[in-house]
């Protein structure tokens, strides 16, 4: 643009001598070359980053075929050496128990085991042509890695956060709580900016903002909870560190009439 | 409790030991409990084949006749765990036993005539397995009477009354079967994990004998935290039927009774719902979300009405809670949620659970009468279980 207007300034004096649509030719071919070179530039990148493109996609379709054939063996080898039955025998009642079969579960994980190797060799290929293509530092590619890694920090926190709140208001409705709900999406709130500033943090957005909006907020939610929690369950500190003292008094003897439960003493549910 | 030296044994000559004795192996219990244990046992069998294991420290010359022999030291548990019965066949298999009658702590509570029964059903090899059938208040052993008896009997064809009963009598057999299966949570370091007599029995087609034994001080759970035991016990159950799948799903014809329903007197004294009600609601309203999540809208309408009824009026319908006990264990065997959340959103219905069974004591009807209702209900909604057991996506309103 600048040299445009250069040009313009150069030819300024000479404007009343020639007529008008020389100027405007001039206008238009510097345009045209600029888009020209622009279009030369941008072609000239994806052809260079064409083979790192073709390299990624060759690299996840060989290693996910390489993938459903260790699946596929190892399927049918842990169910010919019979793993599954081997398990069940062995685990009794173990609290944790996959879903599905064991042998299923290992096939399956070595399947997207091979998966997510393909994608990081892919992904490697394709950086490194681009590393070479690309005559500008443009920070493209590692803002794309950041961005999975924040999916994968937003999914996590969302998990743990319903997890959490789940285990929070289970747990106060059962120590008959009033106020379990207001709990349990405190904790959930409490995670869920955790997360956010995380997530926000690794994508390098915000800055100091960020940081100072997550430290009010979080703050305020603890100190919100902390004081609701304090003036609400005095009694239920009390009693609680009471029966603590009193199971410690009688460690090891089994009673066999116990400390009524449920405010009843006739109820004895064992 | 400390062991006693191996000095006990030493003192009983080898040939004190009897091919046909009767191992008797007792809790930790106090010296006055292990006197009048000893008195009922002496006064039961013949002192000539009995060997008695005990943890506790005591004079054996009192009882002459009787070998003894010391038992590793446990802490009192208010039930058996994997590691007794693993502990139980060994000491069988070297003191050359071939019954064993396991005795819990207070079993002095018990009377003599019920050590005899016990342990003479198994030696005169009538059956594998001989279980108590305890006369306990109306209000008491309530997790039993709520889940696990009607669970055992509808699925597992068992009128036993106390599945998990702190005595047992076992046959040799029995023994081994149940030491097989403990050993495979001592493998896992689960060595305080629960046992399923009755499934065990039912699954290796052994003859389980339930026998009167009259009243009995039942010992509690150290933890008085109601929370963590219901959850244990109840998630052990669930996992033992999930296991043993297989089994229950073929039907099963259920022995006849083995008598007229015994009365049981219901308590005088009113007892005090009001806590275990405003648990209910509080959970209802606050545990809706997860609910709905493992129960269907039938039941929810149903636990909604409960909601809205008066304290006096509450009732839980006998249908209602079996569906609501079968849906908690599918979703248990389907990991629905998380399985520490899925027993932890069970004990408010069971705490429902109780204050209806109260209120229904309390009217008039025999509690007994009513638990049998409950066990009925269950047998009732079996092929429910059964068929969302195999397809559980199938619809259901």
């Amino acid at each position: 643009m600048q040299n445009i207007l250069a040009t313009m300034l150069q030819e300024a004096p000479n404007q009343n001598a020639g007529p008008s649509y020389i100027d405007n030719a001039s206008i238009w071919r510097h345009m045209s070359d600029a888009l020209h070179q622009s279009l030369y530039r941008v072609l000239s990148l994806l052809i260079a980053i064409l083979p790192g493109i073709l390299a990624f996609f060759v690299a996840l379709a060989i290693f996910t075929v390489i993938g459903m054939l260790i699946s596929a063996i190892l399927r049918r080898g842990l169910a010919w050496v019979k793993f599954d039955d081997y398990l069940a025998r062995s685990r009794g009642n173990a609290e944790w128990t996959p879903a599905t079969s064991p042998s299923a579960l290992i096939a399956r994980g070595s399947f997207w085991v091979c998966v997510l190797l393909g994608l990081i060799i892919g992904v490697s290929a394709f950086d490194a042509s681009y590393a070479t293509a690309a005559t500008r530092p443009i920070s493209l590619l590692p803002y794309l890695t950041h961005s999975v890694g924040a999916i994968f920090l937003l999914i996590a926190g969302s998990l743990i956060a319903r997890f959490l709140a789940r285990s929070v208001l289970i747990g106060a409705v059962n120590a008959h709580l009033q106020y379990a709900r207001f709990l349990s999406l405190g904790v959930k709130w409490l995670v869920l900016v955790l997360t956010a500033a995380m997530v926000l943090d690794h994508l390098e957005i915000g800055g100091i903002v960020a940081e100072l909006a997550f430290g009010i907020l979080f703050g305020g939610i603890v100190l919100t909870l902390a004081l609701a929690v304090g003036l609400g369950s005095r009694d239920l500190v009390s009693r609680s560190l009471e029966s603590h003292v009193e199971r410690s008094g009688e460690h090891g003897v089994v009673p066999t009439n116990p400390p009524a439960t449920n405010g009843s003493e006739s109820i004895r549910h064992f | 409790m400390m062991a006693t030296a191996n000095s006990i044994s030493d003192t009983q000559s080898h040939s004190a030991r009897v091919a046909t004795g009767l191992l008797v192996l007792l809790a930790p219990m106090a010296a006055n409990e292990l006197d009048s244990v000893l008195a009922n046992l002496a006064s039961s069998f013949a002192t000539e084949g009995l060997v008695v294991g005990t943890p506790d420290a005591f004079s054996p010359e009192s009882w002459p006749g009787v070998r003894f022999i010391p038992t590793r030291a446990t802490n009192a548990s208010w039930t058996l765990k994997a590691a007794d019965f693993i502990h139980a066949y060994q000491l069988a298999g070297e003191n050359e036993a071939r019954a064993i009658l396991m005795l819990g702590p207070g079993s002095s509570s018990l009377r003599s005539s019920a050590l005899r029964d016990l342990g003479n059903a198994i030696l005169s090899n009538s059956a594998e397995l001989a279980v108590p059938c305890y006369d306990l208040p109306a209000r008491a052993g309530l997790i039993n009477s709520a889940i696990l008896y009607p669970l055992t009997r509808a699925l597992f064809a068992s009128r036993v009354r106390f599945p998990l009963a702190v005595d047992l009598g076992l046959s040799l057999r029995m023994a081994e079967r149940l030491a097989l299966a403990a050993q495979r949570f001592a493998a896992t370091n689960q060595s305080e994990a629960l046992l399923w007599p009755i499934n065990e029995a039912a699954l290796a087609g052994f003859v389980t004998k339930e026998l009167d034994v009259g009243p009995r001080a039942t010992p509690q759970p150290a933890e008085t935290d109601i929370n963590a035991i219901l959850a244990s016990v109840t998630g052990s159950l669930f996992a033992d039927i999930d296991a043993k799948a297989a089994f229950w799903q073929r039907p099963r014809f259920l022995p006849p009774p083995r008598g007229p329903v015994p009365f049981t007197p219901s308590a005088d004294a009113a007892a005090d719902i009001a806590p275990m009600l405003d648990a209910f609601r509080l959970a209802y309203t606050n545990l809706q979300e997860i609910w709905s999540l493992v129960l269907p809208p039938n039941s929810l309408l149903g636990l909604k009405r409960l909601y809205v009824t008066d304290g006096a009026e509450f009732r839980m319908q006998d249908g209602l809670w079996a569906r609501i006990v079968f849906d908690f264990l599918l979703a248990y065997r389907l990991r629905t949620i998380n399985r520490g959340h899925l027993l932890g959103a069970l004990i408010p219905l069971y705490l429902a659970w109780v204050a209806s069974h109260i209120n229904i004591t309390v009217s008039g009807t025999n509690p007994e009468r009513h638990i049998e209702a409950v066990a009925a209900a269950f047998e009732a909604d079996k092929p429910y279980l059964v068929s969302r057991w195999r397809w559980p996506d199938r619809f259901n309103p």
